[in-house]
Parts: C-alpha cells; sequence; structure tokens
C-alpha cells in the first residue's frame, strides 16, 4: 500500500519538476544566450516480489541544457567573421562616399584647375584669368586638404575604437574568469549536476567576445574554460584574466597598436593574432584600406604639385623672371623607430621623380656592417644597398648621421602630401606662362630658312647662361657659326663653323635651351637666341603645363593625375562593393547558423505550451492514484 | 524541423531590414537620377565614369580654345583684309600716278594720298584685339610692334607665334608675326631686283626680269649692264660681281629685246645714254612701308620721265609682292579657320558619346528602377502582412 503512496508522490513530484523547468523555459524564451532545459525522469527500479518485479515510481535524475557544442562553436565563428566584415563595410562606407562623390571628390577640383590653367594659356595677357587660374589651384588644395582631414578624422576615430574595443575585450575577459570560478565551485558543489545558468552566461560572454576578436575556447574538465587569441596566445585561463592595452606603435608614432599589460608592465603581441571582430575590423581598415588610400591620394597631390612646379621653373613669368614654385615643395614622412639609440639621426628622404613613386610605405633598417635594408611594406620587397643614398621608386634616401646597428625608420613618400600641399604664391604674374627664350630671324635674312621659337631643357634649374643672346651666322649655306654675345667684346665661340644640311635642318641645343633650324638660309642669314624681354603673349610654357593633363606621368608613365586618382575610386569602390556582398552574405550565414543553434537550444512557445498541459496533467494523474490509494486505505481501515 | 519562436521574429525581421535596405537603395536611385550612388554600386563604371568626365571636360575646354582662336584669327583676318584694299588702292594710284599726262602738282597730289594710306596701314598693322595686345607683335603682345623712327619703319615684335591647343593633338596658331606680314616682303620679281642708276640721263627703263633657269642662277651675284657706242651703234655690256660671267654677255641694244645671262632675262626699253647703267642683284626683304614710302619720295620729286617709271615699275612691283604676301597669309588665316571649324565639328560629335555613353554608366534607367520599386514594395508588404499573420499563431491562445 505503501508503494502506491511513494509512486504516486514520485509522479506528482516529476510533474512539478516539469512544470517548474518549462515555467522556467518560458520566462527566458527570449533571455539572449538561454539554452532550453528537460528534466532527466527515469523509473525507479521496481521490487521483487513473487509476481515479478512492481514499479516504485520515477525519480528526477537531474535538469540539463539542450546544447550543441558543435553549433554554439559555429555560431560564434559566423558572428565573429560577420562582425568583422560589417564593422570593415561600415567603416570603408565613409571613404567610398568620399572620394567618388561628384561634388566632394577631387576629381572636380582638378577639372576646375585645368581648365583655369588652358584659360592662362588662350589668354596669357590677361591677369583676370591667371587669378582664376589660382583661385581654381587655391580649390584643388582645399579639396586635396579636405579628404585627407576627413580620412585624419577617421584615422583618430579609429584609435578611439581600437581603445574601447580593448576595454571591451578586457571586461568581457574579466566576466569570462569571474564565471570561470563560480562555475568551477558549482560544479563541485553539484556533485556532476551542471549550472546550466551559468554556462549560458559564459556562452552568452564568449559570443560577445568573438565580436570582439576571433578566440579559441577549450573546455576543462573542472567547468572552466580556457580563451585564447590568435595563434594560442592565452587572454583567460582559469580565473585569470590577461588584459590588453593599446599604445602607440614604436615604430611609426602615428598609429596604435595592441600590447599585454602585465600589471603596469607591457609586452608585445604580434599584430596579425588580433584577426576578426570589430577589432580585427579596425586594424584591417586602417591598415589596408586606410592609410593606402591617404597614400594615392597624396601621391596624386604630389604628382600635380611637382610637376606642375617643375615645368613652371622651365618657364618665365609676367615679370620676365623665371618662374619659381607655385605649389610648396611636399617632402616625405620619415618616423624613427623609438626602439632606436636616442644618439642616432633620421635619414633625409626628398622626391626625385614623381613617375617612380608608389603608394607605398618603406622601413629602412641598418644592418650595421653589411648596410641597409629596405623593405617595401605593400609587397614586402627587401632590397639591400651598402651604402646610401640611394634613389628607390622615385624618392632619394640618404644616409642618416649617426646611425646604429639595429636602429630602423618608416618612410612614407606621399602621406602627408595631400596635408601639406599649399600654394607657394598668391601673385597672378608669377604663373610662369611664357618661355625665357625666343629664336628670331633678322628681318634682313634674305634666305627661307625659318627658327623654331626654341624650348628650355628639363629638368630645373636652368642653365645659368640661358637668356644670353645667342647668334646663329650663316657663312654660306651650308655653314653655321653659334656664338653666345654676352661676353662682348670678346663673345664666347659655342660652335665654329658646323655644316648644315638645309634638306634635314639642324636642332640646336646650348646653353640650356633647344632650337631648330629649317629651310635654306643664305650666307649672310643670322638667327637669334634671346632672353624672351616684355613676351606677354607668349603661353608656350602654360600649353606645356596644361598637357599635363592628359599625359600619364604617374605610375611610371601608365596613368594620369586623374587616371592615379580614379584608380584609388575604383580600389575602394570594389572593396566597399565586395564587402557589401561578402557581409550581407555573412549575415545571411549568421542567421542560419543560429536557426540551427536555436532549433535545438532555443525555446519553442508551443512546445512549452504542450509540456504545461503534458505536466499538469501527469499530476493530475498522480494526485488521481494518490486519491485512489487513499480510498484504497480507507476501505481497509473501514472493515470492522 | 524544430523552430525556436525567437528565430520565427528574428528571421522575419532580419529579411524585412534588407528589403528595407534595397527599397531606400532603389528609391534613391530614382530620386537623384544616379544609378550609383557611391562607388562601390559599381567600382568599374565608376572609375571609368571619372575618366570620361574629364575626356568630356577636356573636350568642353578644347571647344572654348577653339572660341578664343577662331576670335583672334578673326580679327587678324578682317585686318588683314583692309590691308588688301588699302594696298589694291595704293596699287592703283601708282598706276594712275604713271600717266604721262600728270604734272608734278597732280603727282603730289597722289603723293598725299599714298601718305595718308602709309599712317592708315600703320595703324592697321598696329590693331589690337580689343583688350589691348597687339595681333602683330609676336610674343610682345603689349608692345607697339611698329613704330616710326629716323631710319623708316622700325619692327618692336618677334617672330613668336600664339599657339593654341584646339583638339587632343593639334595646336593652331593664332596669330602671325608681323615682321612675316608686313616686313619680310622680297623686292624686285622676289629673286632678283633691277633697278636704274640714279644718275642715268637717258630715257631706258628696265624691265622687272623674270628667272628663265634657276639651276644656272650664281646665288648672291650681283651684275650691272653698262652701254657702249661701236661704230655709232649702241651695244650693252654684262659684267657679274663678285662671280664673273662665263662667257661674256655683250651686243648691240634693240630697244625692248631680252638681255639674258646666268638663268635670268631682262629687257630695257627706250634710250638709255652711254653713261647709263643698270644693276641686278639678289632680292632682299623690304617692308611695305618703305615700299610706300619710297613711292612718295618718288612722286614728290619735280622730274618725271624714265627715272619717275623706273621708280614707279619698282614700287608697282613691290606692291605686287607685298599683296602676295598678305593674301598668303590671309589664305593661311582661312585655312587655319576652316580646320577649327571642322574640329568645332567633331569635338560636338565627340561631345556627344561622351555624354551618351556617361549616361549609360551613371543615370538611372527609370522603366527598370520603377518596375523594381513596385516589386519590392509587394515583396515587403507581403512580408509584414504574413509575419502578422504567424505571430498570431500560438497554443496559449486556446489554453
Amino acid at each position: 500500500m505503501a508503494d502506491l503512496f511513494t509512486s504516486a508522490l514520485s509522479g506528482m513530484n516529476a510533474a512539478q519538476v516539469g512544470l517548474a523547468t518549462t515555467e522556467h523555459n518560458i520566462a527566458n524564451a527570449s533571455t539572449p544566450g538561454f539554452t532550453r532545459q528537460e528534466i532527466l525522469i527515469s523509473s525507479r527500479a521496481g521490487h521483487q516480489t513473487g509476481a515479478g518485479f512492481i514499479g516504485e515510481g520515477v525519480d528526477v535524475t537531474g535538469v540539463k541544457r539542450i546544447y550543441d557544442d558543435f553549433l554554439n562553436t559555429q555560431v560564434h565563428q559566423e558572428q565573429n567573421r560577420a562582425s568583422y566584415l560589417n564593422t570593415y563595410h561600415s567603416a570603408i562606407r565613409q571613404i567610398d562616399s568620399l572620394v567618388a562623390d561628384p561634388a566632394a571628390g577631387a576629381s572636380p577640383a582638378m577639372q576646375g584647375f585645368f581648365d583655369a590653367l588652358n584659360g592662362v594659356a588662350s589668354n596669357p595677357e590677361s591677369l583676370p584669368s591667371r587669378q582664376a587660374f589660382l583661385g581654381n589651384a587655391q580649390f584643388a588644395v582645399n579639396r586635396f586638404q579636405a579628404i585627407d582631414q576627413r580620412l585624419t578624422d577617421i584615422a583618430n576615430g579609429l584609435t578611439n575604437q581600437i581603445a574601447s574595443s580593448v576595454n571591451v575585450v578586457n571586461s568581457y575577459a574579466r566576466q569570462v574568469a569571474t564565471l570561470n570560478g563560480n562555475i568551477k565551485r558549482a560544479t563541485a558543489l553539484g556533485q556532476g549536476q551542471q549550472p546550466n545558468d551559468l554556462l549560458d552566461q559564459r556562452d552568452l560572454l564568449i559570443s560577445k567576445l568573438n565580436q570582439e576578436i576571433k578566440t579559441t575556447v577549450l573546455q576543462n574538465s573542472d567547468g572552466t574554460a580556457g580563451v585564447y587569441i590568435g595563434n594560442g596566445q592565452a587572454l583567460v585561463i582559469d580565473e585569470q584574466a590577461m588584459q590588453l592595452l593599446t599604445v602607440q606603435s614604436p615604430g611609426d608614432p602615428s598609429k596604435v597598436e595592441v600590447v599585454y599589460n602585465n600589471n603596469g608592465k607591457t609586452s608585445a603581441l604580434q599584430q596579425s593574432s588580433l584577426q576578426g571582430g570589430n577589432l580585427g575590423a579596425y586594424l584591417d581598415f586602417r591598415d589596408q584600406t586606410l592609410e593606402p588610400s591617404r597614400n594615392a591620394l597624396g601621391r596624386v597631390a604630389l604628382g600635380m604639385a611637382a610637376s606642375i612646379n617643375q615645368q613652371n621653373q622651365l618657364g618665365q613669368d609676367l615679370n620676365g623672371a623665371l618662374g619659381g614654385n607655385l605649389f610648396n615643395a611636399v617632402s616625405p614622412r620619415v618616423d624613427r623607430n623609438t626602439n632606436n639609440d636616442p644618439a642616432s639621426g633620421v635619414p633625409s628622404v626628398t622626391i626625385a621623380n614623381v613617375a617612380g613613386l608608389t603608394t607605398s610605405d618603406y622601413q629602412l633598417k641598418f644592418n650595421g656592417g653589411t648596410g641597409y635594408t629596405l623593405l617595401r611594406l605593400s609587397d614586402n620587397t627587401a632590397t639591400s644597398y651598402a651604402t646610401l643614398p640611394q634613389t628607390v621608386d622615385g624618392m632619394t634616401i640618404n644616409a642618416p648621421a649617426p646611425i646604429t646597428a639595429g636602429d630602423s625608420f618608416l618612410i612614407r613618400p606621399t602621406a602627408n602630401a595631400a596635408r601639406d600641399i599649399a600654394l607657394a604664391t598668391n601673385d597672378p604674374t608669377k604663373i610662369a606662362v611664357a618661355a625665357p627664350i625666343r629664336g628670331t630671324a633678322a628681318l634682313t635674312n634674305s634666305g627661307t630658312a625659318k627658327i623654331s621659337s626654341g624650348t628650355v631643357n628639363a629638368p630645373p634649374p636652368t642653365n645659368a647662361n640661358l637668356k644670353n643672346n645667342v647668334t646663329v651666322a650663316f657663312v654660306d649655306a651650308t655653314h653655321y657659326t653659334v656664338t653666345d654675345n654676352s661676353t662682348l667684346p670678346a663673345p664666347t665661340v659655342l660652335a665654329p663653323s658646323t655644316l648644315y644640311d638645309p634638306n634635314v635642318g639642324a636642332t640646336l641645343t646650348f646653353n640650356g635651351w633647344t632650337t631648330q633650324i629649317t629651310g635654306t638660309p643664305v650666307a649672310g642669314d643670322v638667327f637669334n637666341i634671346t632672353s624672351n624681354t616684355n613676351a606677354t603673349g607668349d603661353n608656350r610654357n602654360a600649353l606645356l603645363m596644361a598637357s599635363f593633363q592628359t599625359q600619364n606621368l604617374m605610375a611610371n608613365g601608365t596613368v594620369s593625375f586623374l587616371g592615379a586618382y580614379s584608380q584609388l575610386v575604383g580600389e575602394v569602390g570594389a572593396k566597399t562593393s565586395e564587402l557589401s556582398v561578402t557581409s550581407q552574405a555573412q549575415t545571411n550565414m549568421v542567421a542560419q547558423t543560429v536557426a540551427a543553434q536555436q532549433s535545438v537550444s532555443g525555446v519553442n512557445l508551443d512546445e512549452e505550451a504542450a509540456n504545461l498541459i503534458r505536466y499538469q496533467k501527469a499530476y493530475q494523474a498522480a494526485a488521481k492514484a494518490m486519491q485512489i490509494a487513499q480510498t484504497m486505505f480507507d476501505a481497509i481501515m473501514n472493515i470492522k | 524541423m524544430r523552430i525556436s519562436s525567437n528565430t520565427i521574429f528574428d528571421s522575419n525581421v532580419a529579411s524585412m531590414t534588407q528589403q528595407q535596405a534595397r527599397l531606400m537603395q532603389t528609391q534613391q536611385q530614382i530620386a537623384s537620377g544616379r544609378r550609383m550612388l557611391t562607388a562601390s554600386d559599381d567600382p568599374v563604371a565608376a572609375a571609368r565614369a571619372l575618366e570620361l568626365n574629364q575626356s568630356d571636360a577636356i573636350n568642353t575646354q578644347y571647344a572654348a580654345n577653339r572660341t578664343a582662336a577662331r576670335h583672334k584669327l578673326s580679327l587678324a583676318e578682317s585686318s588683314l583684309q583692309s590691308v588688301t584694299s588699302l594696298l589694291q588702292d595704293v596699287q592703283t594710284a601708282t598706276v594712275k600716278a604713271g600717266n604721262g599726262t600728270l604734272n608734278s602738282s597732280d603727282r603730289k597730289t597722289i603723293a598725299t594720298e599714298l601718305s595718308g594710306r602709309l599712317q592708315e596701314l600703320t595703324g592697321l598693322a598696329n590693331s589690337t584685339d580689343g583688350t589691348g595686345n597687339y595681333l602683330f607683335a609676336g610674343f610682345q603682345s603689349k608692345t607697339q610692334p611698329f613704330v616710326n623712327t629716323p631710319t623708316g619703319m622700325g619692327y618692336f615684335g618677334d617672330d613668336g607665334q600664339h599657339n593654341v591647343q584646339v583638339s587632343a593633338a593639334r595646336q593652331i596658331a593664332s596669330s602671325d608675326s608681323g615682321a612675316d606680314v608686313f616686313m619680310r616682303v622680297k623686292n624686285g620679281n622676289g629673286t632678283f631686283i633691277t633697278q636704274a642708276a640714279a644718275t642715268n640721263t637717258g630715257t631706258g627703263a628696265v624691265s622687272s626680269g623674270s628667272v628663265t633657269n634657276p639651276a644656272a642662277l650664281v646665288a648672291g651675284n650681283s651684275y650691272s649692264i653698262s652701254f657702249s657706242l661701236v661704230a655709232g651703234v649702241m651695244n650693252y655690256a654684262v659684267t657679274g660681281a663678285p662671280v664673273t660671267l662665263g662667257a661674256p654677255v655683250t651686243g648691240v641694244y634693240v630697244s625692248g629685246q631680252t638681255i639674258s645671262f646666268d638663268g635670268m632675262q631682262l629687257d630695257i626699253q627706250g634710250t638709255p645714254a652711254v653713261t647709263d647703267t643698270f644693276t641686278v642683284t639678289p632680292s632682299t626683304n623690304e617692308s611695305i612701308f618703305t615700299t610706300i614710302s619710297d613711292l612718295i619720295a618718288a612722286l614728290n620729286a619735280p622730274v618725271a620721265g624714265a627715272s619717275l617709271t623706273n621708280s614707279l615699275n619698282r614700287g608697282l612691283n613691290n606692291l605686287d609682292n607685298a599683296l602676295n604676301n598678305v593674301l598668303t597669309t590671309r589664305s593661311s588665316l582661312g585655312l587655319r579657320l576652316n580646320e577649327i571649324d571642322a574640329l568645332q565639328s567633331a569635338g560636338e560629335d565627340l561631345g556627344l558619346q561622351f555624354k551618351q555613353t556617361l549616361s549609360q554608366l551613371q543615370d538611372t534607367d527609370y522603366n527598370k528602377a520603377i518596375s523594381e520599386l513596385t516589386q519590392l514594395q509587394m515583396g515587403l508588404q507581403a512580408a509584414q502582412k504574413s509575419f502578422v499573420k504567424i505571430a498570431d499563431l500560438s497554443l496559449f491562445s486556446y489554453i
């Protein structure tokens, strides 16, 4: 008889635990990280009678969470990748909308600059058109600076985001460590029963941690979880959480890097181990998109400024003087590694030729006796040099002095160009529209030979004797002499009697200019190359400058200025487009993985509703059994 | 498959968010008229559109350059047109002055008329473009190119030509040097010039002569023709210097008969005196101004007869050359203007092509975009309605 009571009671108990667990599931249906729980029940072993084993009821052996480690790990991984892609995408979109915008990009400003230059070439005498050119040049300068400023703002924002992401990682790591302790003790107390809700909380934290940085999790038998980043660098071990910190990068003072913080002492961390998640996205965006973009923008600005400067120096301004710089000369940025010998100097780097410049940064390292190693960071090409100076990729690197073995420097040829570009003059007469020399034929010449106006030989500086008065005199129809008259009364003979072929003509190069004589001269014909005084109507130099718009002056003569800029637009656009597609795909991937994980661990309210009814009925049935047992007991008691 | 209640909500919200984003993108494409809102929408087309935009802008710039060049060329052409009719007037006056019935005061009247023409010519040669830039001064556009000096008209410009970029591959000179137009005019017949000595007393008038055999010409050589009476008959003799003639050229002088030597020929009409000489020298450059002022001087001189005829002949010859020179320049101007017109229409065609390609690259196809918008709208509405229905389904409603 007692068995009937025990049996019914165990049934009521089991139904009660079932109801409580179902209530718990319903209550936590939308709790993040919650996995549904189930009660484990088993029937009690029956006691032996002559009629066989008679059952004695039911036992609740535990409450377990419905959890699939494989699916959970997959969700973490996919979420990690999704947060990396989404963060990278939203970061790069800032640049994408900036560089290609028809109003805010650099291309309209570059176009305006060359339009105005053409205007000057068409009307060299006109001060208003010169003023308009300076206005457009200033506009182009402002536009380069504005885009660079925006990139700097984004970079500064990134520094803050990296720091706050590191703080979030530290915070989660500490919480995981604390939970590790709690779980360890609860597991020990529970004698094999798992603290389901604590485990859920820890999984949720690890999932959030994975949104910041890619981690690997190892479960230990005592219930604790070890969390590792990169190639096995520990973040959380047992109840210990390592702390990360952002510090100024020793190689590049303009950026921060992430290091271990051991009670105030920092130890370096492989930056490549900081992968995935928001933190990985910030670092990759900064190093792979933002800085190359700024270098590419700087290269266009520097290319335009240096090319125009060079040509302006070959020309003559409205005051009759040789032209100077229209733009400030922009110099490459060189940073010393903070670990260098403090006594060491810094190498000076100058731009040698615009066409050779790349968008890469370079690391220069002094190896002591064996000389220098220059590493191009874009493709990791290392070149060794026994001595400096050397001209590499359009820049000339001079030896730093003094120098200690192991010193290294970061050379960024074009990084600052868009920021530092500026007009060197606001005087419209300083635009060297004319050429400094002109060739003229004497009015008394009776032959048909002609002389070209002449060009000035590049590169600057111009020859000191450029503007000397030079005479080409034909002693007979096929011989000429060239004389520099600036040293009268003793003229300098530049070329003694030289053969002239009327069918071919002659190209004369003296004193830094070049001119052509064509046609048939007669004895006594004289040509002069003189200083181009009063040449208000000469536009030869402006025509040359205007032609730079369509010449391929960048990237070893493969693209024009705008071509180089549209490469930047194309690269940023392609990367953004790729990220737009992959981040969307990854978001869908996460949704699917989460759905799969939820299909195992998520709460289905209909199912819980059914369970409520199930356990309610079970409870009612067990209670009825109890009532029947009581009735039976009463029946016995009523036997008199 | 088991579905968690959260999944039903999450997946519906995610799908509606995505549809809303696409709807927004399509709406922006329609509102802005641009297919590419940022470079990432079509990176290849965006980079290409940048370059096409530049090409289009350069093409527009060339059109502006052509307008500037056409303006300058037209100004020069209209100046030179006036110079042409002026020179023709001077020619007419010079021919009129050769009329034997005129007396010296008649000729002085013509000389006065020519002086006025000379001043007019100076004015035309110093034409400006309306903003104070001289058209015929070479590079020195602010310097007055033609100024009277004690030694005659001086040229203070240079040989510079102002080039204008009128198309990608073509620069056209929009100015001509004043030296080429007004100063470098060959005198005589262009190869040599015949002149009567100022001391001649006879009535011999020399023709301008012509070249019969260019290969036989001796470059730079001068000749003189002298006369002698041999047995009462007038004979002529030609001597060359510094290169003497291979075979002596002598003969009986007959008025109007051709005298030939070293590849050239000329004739003398009238009766020269024995002491008279005629010279043949290589042509040199003579400015139009010098030609006209020489004519004025000859007309102002009191004498008539052979000396006047010789001066007028010489002057007419030089005027012919001057007119030819100006007409040559004008035809070159006309060719350049024609070329600019041809380039203009080619440039307009090119501009149209650029604009079409650009439009294809970056403009919204409204038919496509609006039909897509409708489609997306329907999709979103369906998702919203079905979501509300599914969310309503719950067993809890029945217990």
